[in-house]
């Protein structure tokens, strides 16, 4: 078990492109970090760069408080799980799991032990003679997060582990891995696009953007008070309301900003209330309904219950705790 | 599959027509004679000929040179296989690793496919040759006497190395295309592992690349037995003493030169047999992948 600790790290790729720069975070023991973003923001490079797969071009990385910029993955006494998984497709799950043991000269009791008590831990155990191909999508991840276990490392690192899953097992596993991180205590570090998982999975969130981190929390502050505007749209589904305050200028409580969010679900309909509303379409999603429209040119959703009456027009109120008011120019909040 | 319908019966025929005909000509139709003719026996001035049965493979696993062909084809065909791949793997490897100027590399890496066998032949005739070549003078410095046209074992690393060498460049391209499509995530998850590039390479990557491995084992044992003829005829032509006459140019030596043309016909019929049987095997093998 160890802390982990990104500082000033940067990513500059040969041929000039910045992935990653700035980036500070303090990972405590145990901790289970969710790296989220956008596609493309660095989540991947940022992790490489802590596995010792990618090298570091700024900054540093400390592991326990051992700076390990120059030292091989083998060595950094983490394990990864990779998207693709990465078993080797030669070896049956036994060896999987086995093989970074042996590499590590771990006597032939001690593997076995390990490998035994992996399997159980993630009913793998009928398969462990099985080769890989012969598994399902769910049984293969299991045993890509078993090859990680057994090392007893120090940090997990994952690599949008779930994104290879149906819906449903995606929300299986991900309780799982919840769960057996609980259990382990291992510090975890894990990178996913899914707000969704990151919100379920995380102590703390890190939110990146085009490679900078927009707010590091618990997924409750991030969602409760994002950083920027950025993060706003980013966090919660569905996605806050964020308008252009030169659209809806005679709104309470708004003086100074530039963009006003509100979450659909911090919308009601009053009668008197500051927004009118124009019904473009409805979603229904069986327990709520899902209402989208415009107002004064500014696209607007709201999320009302199933039974509630729906017309062309809607006045909405808010409670003005709700706003979220952000800089025009910056993006940062300023409430 | 996509189905064309021909209305006109006879244009698909037409169509398929040249290539029958060249199927036929220059395969099937010798490829007959070479079995009829391996069970007959032409008299002394070449005007007569008697059915004979078996009696001439009978001679050919009496004769001592002939189990001696075998026997150098055997030698012969494992050698230029095991280096043609070898160095081809050891290329791609280093190749596969570099990511700047893999391009110009694997471009120059495959010139000397283009290099026509007997040219390929001469070329390292001339680079051994005792009088004029280079290697022979460098060997000289240290201490070793080269002289492929009276040494057997010189002329048989002549040989192997003249044949080799072409066939370099078509394992190494499909060498480089074997290894580039391991993902990268399987070597790095055996680095986080805890395993080095050595121990990368021979248990994750050769086992991964055993499918490649297969299918060029059987296409090099096929090219090292069948065409090299070219090569051995343009530098030992079978010398000194029998130690590099093939099978593939014993049957060329004792047909046309020998003018033996029964016993020629066994071996090529025999020839024949050694191709099937390998084509057959990797078609078995391919299909289902090798390893894994
Ligand atoms: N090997 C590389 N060479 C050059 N640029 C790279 C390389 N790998 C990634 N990049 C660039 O770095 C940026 C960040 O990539 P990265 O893979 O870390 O994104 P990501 O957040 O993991 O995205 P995704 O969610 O799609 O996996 C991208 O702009 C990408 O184009
Ligand atoms: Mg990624």
């Amino acid at each position: 078990m160890a802390s982990i600790t990104l500082d000033n790290l940067g990513k500059i790729y040969p041929g000039g492109t910045r992935a990653v720069g700035d980036v500070n975070i303090d990972i405590a023991d145990g901790e289970f970090i969710v790296l989220v973003g956008p596609s493309g923001c660095g989540k991947s490079t940022l992790l490489r760069m802590v596995a010792g797969l990618e090298s570091i071009t700024e900054g540093e990385v400390r592991i326990g408080d051992r700076v390990v910029n120059r030292i091989e993955p083998a060595d950094r006494d983490i394990a990864m799980v990779f998207q693709n998984y990465a078993l080797y497709p030669h070896m049956s799950v036994r060896q999987n799991l086995a093989y970074g043991l042996k590499n590590r000269r771990t006597p032939r009791a001690e593997i076995e032990r390990r490998v035994t008590e992996a399997a159980e831990i993630l009913q793998i155990g009928p398969f462990l003679d099985r080769k890989p191909r012969a598994l399902s999508g769910g049984q293969r991840q299991r045993v890509a997060m078993g090859r990680a276990i057994v090392r007893e490392p120090a940090a997990f690192l994952f690599d949008e582990p779930l994104s290879n899953l149906d819906a449903k097992l995606r929300v299986q596993m991900r309780l799982e891995i919840k769960e057996l991180q609980r259990r382990l205590r291992t510090t975890s570090l894990y990178v996913t696009h899914d707000q969704l998982e990151a919100m379920t999975l995380a102590d703390r969130l890190v939110v990146l953007n085009g490679g900078r981190v927009e707010q590091i929390g618990t997924p409750l502050e991030v969602y409760r008070k994002p950083a920027s505007a950025f993060v706003a749209g980013f966090i919660g589904s569905p996605a806050m309301n964020l308008l252009d305050a030169r659209a809806v200028p005679h709104l309470p409580g708004t003086a100074h900003a530039g963009t006003i969010g509100i979450r659909p679900e911090d919308l009601s309909i009053a009668a008197n209330g500051p927004i009118e509303m124009e019904v473009t379409a409805v979603e229904e999603l069986g327990a709520q309904r899902l209402v989208h429209g415009l107002t004064g040119g500014e696209a607007i959703t709201i999320t009302l219950p199933p039974d509630a009456p729906l017309s062309e027009t809607l006045r909405l109120g808010f409670d003005r705790g709700n706003l979220h008011l952000f800089q025009r120019e910056t993006g940062a909040r300023i409430n | 599959m996509k189905r064309t319908i021909f209305r006109n019966q006879l244009l698909p025929w037409l169509l398929l027509a040249p290539q029958l005909a060249i199927t036929f000509i220059f395969f099937l139709w010798p490829a007959g004679q070479a079995i009829r003719q391996s069970f007959l026996r032409e008299d002394a001035f070449g005007i007569k000929s008697s059915f004979v049965g078996l009696a001439n493979f009978r001679g050919l696993l009496d004769s001592a040179e002939y189990l001696n062909s075998l026997k150098v084809t055997a030698v012969f065909a494992v050698s230029v296989t095991v280096m043609s791949m070898g160095v081809a793997l050891l290329l791609a490897v280093a190749v596969d690793r570099m990511l700047k100027s893999a391009r110009v590399y694997t471009t120059l890496l495959v010139w000397p496919y283009a290099v026509a066998p007997a040219v390929a032949g001469i070329l390292w005739w001339f680079i051994f040759n005792p009088t004029v070549g280079v290697m022979p003078y460098v060997l000289e410095v240290v201490g070793y006497d080269w002289n492929h046209i009276s040494s057997k074992t010189d002329a048989m690393i002549l040989v192997v190395i003249a044949s080799a060498w072409k066939q370099i460049s078509y394992n190494f391209l499909f060498f480089v295309a074997g290894l580039q499509a391991i993902p990268a995530s399987m070597r790095e998850a055996a680095a986080i592992d805890g395993a080095g590039p050595v121990r990368r390479f021979f248990d994750i990557t050769f086992p991964l690349l055993s499918p490649t491995t297969f299918f060029l084992l059987v296409v090099n044992i096929v090219y090292a037995m069948f065409e090299t003829f070219a090569v051995i005829d343009a530098t030992t032509e079978g010398g000194p003493a029998q130690a590099t006459n093939i099978m593939v140019y014993k049957v060329y030596f004792d047909g046309f030169i020998g003018q033996n043309i029964g016993s020629s016909a066994a071996q090529s019929v025999i020839l024949m047999l050694i191709v099937i049987t390998l084509t057959v095997i990797q078609f078995r093998y391919v299909e289902k992948r090798v390893e894994y």
